[in-house]
């Protein structure tokens, strides 16, 4: 419980607090605000959508409840168009390409997008590149025709599906597992450590590593908020994130790769694309940029494409 | 300190009259503007989100309203006669039959109250009719009629997936062996004291009556197949299952009973046929048995959501104050193991099961404990069909449980001696609960062998 | 047996088909939309994507709109074992405390409900923790009308709106200030009835707001089957 006087931060996201990349990086943020500013604030972290899940989270924000938040990506194109660039497929080649993009001026300058709406993006959190899997083997983009796939709430997975040729289908988190299982829904597309800690697995035929998008977070806060807080709060608060940023994103892709080979493991099948399939899957998909291409604005792609030409 | 006051003050709200749902409310409400900053306008925005944001809670409306077309539409009936004709000639027949088309109905309704409602008000007086007394008929149907919670489908365990995120078929599946095993041990006891006693049965009326009795009531009994088959053959979610059970149930009872809508005739006359009126097929879904059946399911969801709306901002309150972390880690600090946390966990819901109705007494402790219990290494679905079983008693022990009120309306008695002729089969329950709480294998067999071990990320 | 307070005034009994007519349709909507797109994913391969959301919307309706009505029918759910012990005026006394607390809990969450939707509607919320104090300053956190929905979609004949209040951005999904909208007339409502009930209390026409348990629709339903069978 916090003090008498520290400034109440509350954090509230949907994850464990040990396994997630997000909810390690929450506790360590949690530990290192507690130590290093006792008395000054004072981080109460509430995982596992205890207190809010990522849709009413960012309401309860604006409206001052909570002051720090995690929501994937997606979530934010309510606020802005723009992001949608973080859901279109194949935009980014790998995590490398990802990281450099987000710290490049055009994705800093992403973080303060939302600002006319009253949030303001403190950092880029990874998760990782996101996988493709459903109750036959995926190879080819015909695979995936006529499946029902279970994809997260957002205008372009949507629409990426549908120029799979599958069904796109909203369902509730919790549900997705046993929908897997009796086959409610054939397939759905996530991250090795979604897929490993949800078990997704186990109810799949296997898992493609079609690295085709990404899952990543954006902490964010309330502007009125924090542009409230004393200065010396504010540019202390903001070094701490900075460094669990570096820390943790650093550590994202070594956690996806453990997650993955924890898969194969426990008996999951996972199955690698040549380069000519691979290709067969960007021929089929990447034409859905041109259904956003305007919400996302070419100046972006361009950005993004150019740093993907580097890796 | 302060989580006593706040259940203090739950439980005196309650006992001057103020309504449970207002009770549970208004003591949050102080307790968030007093003690947290939360503002009121997050506190609308929980009670929004109880509907809105817990999409598997969804699955109460449907089931009620499934209930609600089957109680109006015949269903019931046709299923008593079904029993009858199969095990009515053993001694104690009727009885025995009546806790098995509570069963029944139980696997086709979510509801206890429903399930009393359902079978008792035929039952009971059939029972009183071929000699049994009134207490022996009540006592055996409001205890067979919890059973409508354990027996999948079930709104309570919906209730408890929802507050815990389990997976509702899980709890549904885990619900099977203890449902089976409860109901054979209530018609064991009856046949022994039917045995010790003389009481009367009936005649044996052959195939031929267990056949056509069987086929009257095998479009109601056809349910069962869709809801479970549905779920597991992977055709529809649990929530959706309510729905599509829902439609069902409104479909067999306009077009093929015909015992409500436009093709009804009064008592003592034939039904029309769908052949005799076919606008009937338009004209069903406007028709005034529709709409009041509809009705009366949204009015009684009405009043079970307002409380576990009301239910879930306590809920938050929790949250917001951590108390079940604080209540865990003194658990933990006192060496508390899995057994003695579970006889504390049986003695809280059989407490606050004597003053709240199951649903939201569940929201209420299903996240104080259920942090507990993984700490502890209880499986979450043992813990929920535990919780369930614990809701059962409290449903006929004064002084609030709903079965006890519906009986006594049904049997037309007062309370106090409906508690006395269910005490022998309460009795029974008990055994039943010490059962499941320690053999947990009883709750997970059927879940793990059919969806793999249960998965905790939490 | 039976108060409930259904007016033997045409207006009254007008307005009780009307809600109750609104709670049946509601529910029948919920249904048929699930059902719907249980029959487009299994049968079809494909689904109405907005239905989920619409179905969560209509559930809250239902609920909050119901609630009030039930205030009317005094349906809610209470425990009357202690207060039927205590003679007649104590009762009325306990009666007339547990009406306070209810009037006191409606507005409490009416000016949660108003506080909650008003920024949606680019509307002032009210100031002041407890009691609404005055109307907040507008901030820019304060106009929220632009926050849509997740899939329902904006039909054409609601674009007049545009221009009023999303400063003629279009919508791609309706404005949340939408199916907000429930909570404070729901709660609007609610206090209304909680009013009139404490009323009827006062003036000695009833006794108390809640109903101890289900028993009463109990023996009603089973009048009903009993003439069935
Ligand atoms: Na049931
Ligand atoms: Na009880």
């Amino acid at each position: 419980a916090c003090d008498d006087g520290e400034i109440v931060i509350k954090f509230s996201h949907v994850t464990n607090t040990d396994k997630h990349p997000k909810g390690i990086a929450a506790t360590l943020l949690q530990e290192r605000v507690n130590e290093e500013m006792n008395g000054k604030a004072c981080m109460e972290v509430f995982p596992n959508s205890t207190l809010y899940n990522d849709d009413q989270v960012l309401e309860a924000m604006l409206q001052g409840d909570v002051q720090l938040a995690a929501p994937s990506l997606s979530k934010f194109e309510q606020f802005t168009k723009k992001y949608r660039i973080f859901d279109l497929p194949f935009m980014f080649k790998n995590i490398e390409a990802v990281d450099e993009f987000q710290n490049s001026d055009t994705g800093q300058a992403m973080k303060e997008t939302m600002v006319r709406r009253g949030l303001l993006g403190l950092a880029f959190w990874h998760n990782g590149m996101k996988q493709m899997s459903a109750n036959k083997p995926l190879i080819m983009p015909g695979d995936a025709k006529g499946l029902k796939f279970r994809v997260q709430n957002s205008d372009v997975l949507k629409a990426q599906m549908a120029a799979l040729g599958g069904s796109p289908q909203p369902m509730a988190f919790s549900e997705v597992y046993g929908a897997l299982q009796t086959g409610v829904v054939d397939g759905q597309e996530n991250t090795w450590s979604n897929i490993y800690g949800q078990k997704f697995f186990e109810v799949q035929d296997g898992v493609t590593e079609t690295n085709h998008g990404i899952i990543d977070y954006m902490l964010v806060t309330n502007v009125d908020w924090w542009e409230g807080l004393p200065e010396d709060v504010r540019s202390q608060l903001g070094t701490i994130i900075q460094e669990v940023t570096a820390t943790r994103n650093a550590e994202s892709f070594k956690v996806n790769q453990d997650n993955k080979l924890s898969i194969i493991a426990a008996g999951g099948v996972v199955r690698e694309l040549n380069a000519e399939q691979r290709q067969a899957w960007v021929d089929v998909m990447k034409p859905v940029w041109d259904q956003f291409r305007e919400d996302v604005g070419q100046e972006n792609i361009d950005a993004a494409q150019a740093i993907n030409a580097k890796h | 300190m302060e989580v006593a006051i706040l259940f203090g003050m739950v439980i005196g709200l309650m006992l001057i009259g103020v309504p449970i749902a207002v009770s549970l409310g208004f003591s949050s409400i102080l307790f968030l503007l007093v003690l947290s900053d939360t503002s009121l306008a997050a506190i609308a925005q929980s009670f929004f989100q109880a509907m809105a944001g817990h999409y598997t809670l969804l699955a109460i409306p449907f089931f009620i309203l499934a209930s609600s077309f089957m109680s109006t539409g015949g269903v019931a009936r046709r299923i008593i006669r079904f029993s009858i004709a199969i095990v009515g000639h053993f001694p104690g027949g009727l009885a025995i039959a009546g806790v098995f088309a509570c069963m029944l109905f139980a696997a086709l309704s979510g509801s206890s109250p429903a399930t009393v409602v359902a079978i008792g008000s035929i039952v009971i007086a059939g029972m009183r009719q071929v000699g049994y007394s009134k207490d022996f008929a009540a006592g055996v149907i409001a205890n067979a009629g919890t059973l409508g919670i354990l027996i999948p489908p079930s709104i309570v365990m919906v209730v408890y997936a929802s507050a815990t995120d389990v997976s509702v078929g899980r709890m549904f599946l885990a619900g099977v062996i203890p449902g089976l095993m409860a109901g054979t041990m209530l018609m064991l006891t009856i046949y022994l004291i039917a045995k010790l006693r003389d009481l009367p049965k009936g005649e044996w009326k052959g195939w031929g009556e267990v056949f056509e009795a069987g086929a009257e009531a095998g479009w109601g009994l056809f349910l069962i197949v869709i809801i479970l088959g549905g779920i597991y053959g992977g055709i529809f979610t649990p929530t959706e299952a309510a729905a599509v059970a829902a439609i069902y149930a409104f479909f067999i009872a306009t077009f093929v009973y015909r015992d409500m809508g436009p093709l009804a005739r009064p008592e003592g006359e034939r039904n029309l046929s769908l052949m005799q009126k076919p606008v009937a097929l338009i004209t069903a879904f406007f028709h005034r048995d529709t709409r009041d059946t509809l009705f009366e399911a949204g009015k009684l969801t009405v009043t079970l959501m307002f409380i576990i709306a009301n239910a879930l901002i306590l809920k938050h309150v929790l949250t917001d104050e951590q108390i079940p972390q604080q209540i865990a880690a003194a658990m933990l600090n006192a060496g508390f193991g899995a057994v003695m946390f579970l006889v504390i966990v049986n003695v809280i819901l059989l407490i606050g099961g004597q003053f709240m109705e199951p649903s939201g007494l569940i929201v209420i402790v299903a996240p104080l404990v259920f942090p507990i219990a993984i700490e502890l290494g209880i499986d979450p679905i043992h813990l929920g069909i535990i919780m369930v079983v614990n809701m059962e008693i409290g449903m006929i022990t004064p002084p609030v449980g709903l079965n006890l009120f519906v009986t006594s309306g049904v049997a037309g008695m007062p309370m106090m001696r409906v508690v006395r002729a269910s005490l022998p089969f309460l009795a029974v329950l008990f055994v039943f609960l010490i059962m499941v709480t320690y053999i947990p294998v009883l709750s997970t067999w059927l879940p793990t062998t059919f969806m793999g071990p249960e998965i905790i990320t939490k | 047996m039976s108060d409930r307070q259904v007016s033997d005034t045409s207006f009254g009994r007008i307005v009780n088909e009307i809600e109750e007519t609104a709670i049946a349709l509601i529910l029948g909507l919920m249904t048929i939309i699930t059902f719907i797109n249980v029959v487009l994913r299994y049968g079809f391969n494909t689904g109405i994507i907005w239905g989920l959301e619409a179905v969560t919307f209509l559930f809250a309706w239902l609920v909050i709109f119901g609630v009030s009505y039930a205030v009317k029918v005094t349906a809610n759910l209470g425990v009357d074992a202690l207060i039927n012990v205590f003679p007649p005026a104590v009762r009325r006394v306990l009666a007339l405390t547990a009406a306070a607390i209810f009037i006191g809990y409606c507005s409490l969450l009416l000016k949660g409900a108003w506080d909650y939707w008003a920024n949606f509607a680019n509307l002032p919320q009210t100031t002041g923790r407890w009691f609404p104090t005055g109307f907040e300053e507008m901030k820019r956190t304060s106009y929220r009308a632009w926050y849509e929905v997740v899939d329902i979609p904006m039909p054409d004949w609601l674009r007049w709106i545009e221009p009023l209040i999303n400063e003629g951005e279009t919508y791609e999904k309706i404005p949340r200030f939408i199916p907000y909208f429930i909570l404070p007339f729901g709660m609007a409502l609610l206090l209304f009835r909680v009013l009139q009930a404490t009323w009827r209390i006062a003036a000695g026409r009833a006794d108390n707001m809640i109903v101890s348990h289900e028993a009463e629709d109990a023996v009603e339903d089973v009048a009903h089957l009993n003439r069935e069978s």
